[in-house]
């Protein structure tokens, strides 16, 4: 977990193929109030391109994301 | 319903309008033919799934609004008012139908279903009744096209971390390139989808045909054609047509996803390439001899489940047969005529809305598990994204204890030098 970023709700999107990873999110994002932070974790190289894609079209900020090994990390903050 | 949203809503129904769609929708004599066809009447028994009962509910509210030409035309029944409760039914009708056009092949006048449906889809489209999870998919697809430079790096460092797995799959001489990437004058551009099992196989075996290729930016999905909206399924495959064009390619090779080679092969309109599915590139580098495949990579009996969006709506059919018999000396057919082989039931957006969907994917195509269960195979080989979810689903559901594979990765398995 990032030091800096306080996250309200964690999703574990691994081993998902396209396009769950940015269906999850989506669905996911609802779930939190305007200005918390979902932290997402997929292994779908293709959510690098996906999901800032997905966070611009939602209107949604990505505020991080992380590559660690077979896992991506991403910061999302729900500004929509 | 206010009287300017149905009145827009006409104008959308009207687009729809050819001579093709006014046949379909003057011509179901209602002579039942099509009952047993769909997947999810032969496996549920609820009428609402019968293909004449869907198109029933667009037909009754042209009857109402537009001025009908055909002979048979008065045996349509009620004319419909279009307000919410026939939204409503439209939505049932058309997001409970994978567009696997099994019923047309029934239907003595080739009525087709799908084309009904999607009048269906777009009058959701523009009353914000659709799936909106599949317009913000498309839409994200869109802003990928609009805004490619923003999205470049991520890319890159995605197939990056391919690389090594391609490596493992056919070695390289040192300086060439595991993935090709933007390359001008490649003979063929190849579109995958966003995921590695899309990417990597179908690089292994492009290194080892020796292939002067190139992967696209894009994924090939289009989302646009699943939500039934015709400016977004021109959108995401414009975004195709213009990087082929860029590149001057002279093949463009569609993944294993059904959708995505049915609209770009009849969409694209006049362009100046070829366009392939990736089975037809795999079987014509065995023709030619540029690969070789072991027959004793695979253990046990296959059987090849056809995409309808592959074979029965776009013909390819003996391609992945001429695969599978350089793969296996037990190969199972799951039905003598391919034209009429079941759906799996998760075409048309059904697999990408998830779980929403899972319960009526699952009771809808307990008959598609019969056939499969009865070629008494191991491996339930496909080339279709949606249709090898669904199968797996399907798998996991009846404990069907098949192994579902994707057959451009059997042939990457099977490669010898
Ligand atoms: S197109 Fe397929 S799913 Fe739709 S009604 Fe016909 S048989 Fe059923
Ligand atoms: S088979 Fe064709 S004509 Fe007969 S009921 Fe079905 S759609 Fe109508």
């Amino acid at each position: 977990m990032s030091d800096e970023i306080k996250v309200d709700k964690h999703m574990d999107l691994k081993g998902l193929p396209c396009p769950m990873p940015v269906v999850k999110v989506s669905k996911g994002i609802k779930e939190v109030e305007l200005g918390q932070v979902i932290e997402a974790v997929t292994t779908d190289p293709g959510s690098l391109t996906d999901f800032p894609a997905w966070a611009r079209t939602s209107g949604n900020e990505i505020l991080k994301s992380e590559q660690d090994g077979e896992t991506i990390r991403f910061y999302i903050k729900r500004t929509a | 319903m206010d009287q300017k949203t149905r009145d827009d809503l006409l104008t959308l129904f009207q687009s729809k309008l050819n001579e093709a769609m006014r046949f379909y929708l003057e011509t179901c004599t209602r002579c039942g033919t099509c009952t047993e066809a769909c997947h999810a009447y032969a496996s549920m028994g609820q009428v609402k799934y019968i293909a004449a009962y869907r198109h029933e509910i667009i037909r009754r509210i042209y009857k109402k609004y537009f001025k009908g030409r055909g002979k048979v035309w008065p045996s349509v029944g009620e004319a419909k008012e279009l307000n919410e409760m026939a939204l409503e039914e439209l939505y049932e009708a058309a997001w409970s139908c994978t567009g696997c056009r099994r019923c047309m092949v029934y239907c003595p006048f080739g009525v087709d279903t799908q084309m009904l449906m999607s009048i269906a889809k777009l009058l959701l489209v523009g009353a914000s009744a659709e799936p909106e999870i599949l317009t913000l998919l498309a839409d994200t697809s869109i802003e990928k096209g609009k805004s490619l430079e923003l999205y470049k790096e991520g890319f890159l460092a995605g197939l990056k971390r391919l690389e090594e797995e391609v490596v493992k799959g056919w070695q390289m001489e040192a300086g060439e390139t595991v993935i090709p990437v933007d390359v001008e004058g490649a003979d063929l551009l190849y579109v995958a989808l966003a995921g590695a099992h899309s990417i990597v196989p179908a690089a292994v075996v492009f290194n080892a045909a020796r292939e002067n290729w190139t992967l696209s930016f894009f994924e090939a999905v289009n989302f646009g054609a699943f939500v039934g909206d015709p400016t977004r399924t021109k959108l995401i495959l414009d975004r195709i047509i213009n990087e082929a064009t860029r590149l001057k390619v002279k093949e463009v090779c569609i993944c294993e996803c059904g959708t995505a080679y049915r609209v770009m092969q009849q969409l694209a309109g006049r362009r100046p390439f070829k366009v392939s599915s990736i089975t037809d590139v795999q079987a014509r580098y065995i023709r030619e001899g540029r690969i070789k495949l072991s027959r004793s990579t695979f253990k046990g009996s296959i059987t090849y489940h056809d995409p309808c969006q592959m074979a029965r709506n776009a013909g390819v059919i003996d391609a992945p047969r001429f695969i599978l018999r350089h793969l296996t000396d037990d190969f199972r057919e799951m039905t003598d005529d391919i034209r009429y082989n079941w759906c799996c039931g998760g075409g048309g957006g059904l697999v990408a809305l998830g779980e929403d969907t899972l319960d009526f994917r699952m009771k809808s195509s307990r008959i598609k598990t019969e056939q499969v269960q009865e070629t008494g195979a191991q491996i339930l080989a496909t080339a279709c994204e949606n249709c090898h979810t669904q199968l797996e689903n399907l798998n996991d559901h009846y404990k069907m204890g098949v192994k579902v594979r994707f057959l451009s990765s059997m042939v990457a398995d099977a490669l010898v030098a």
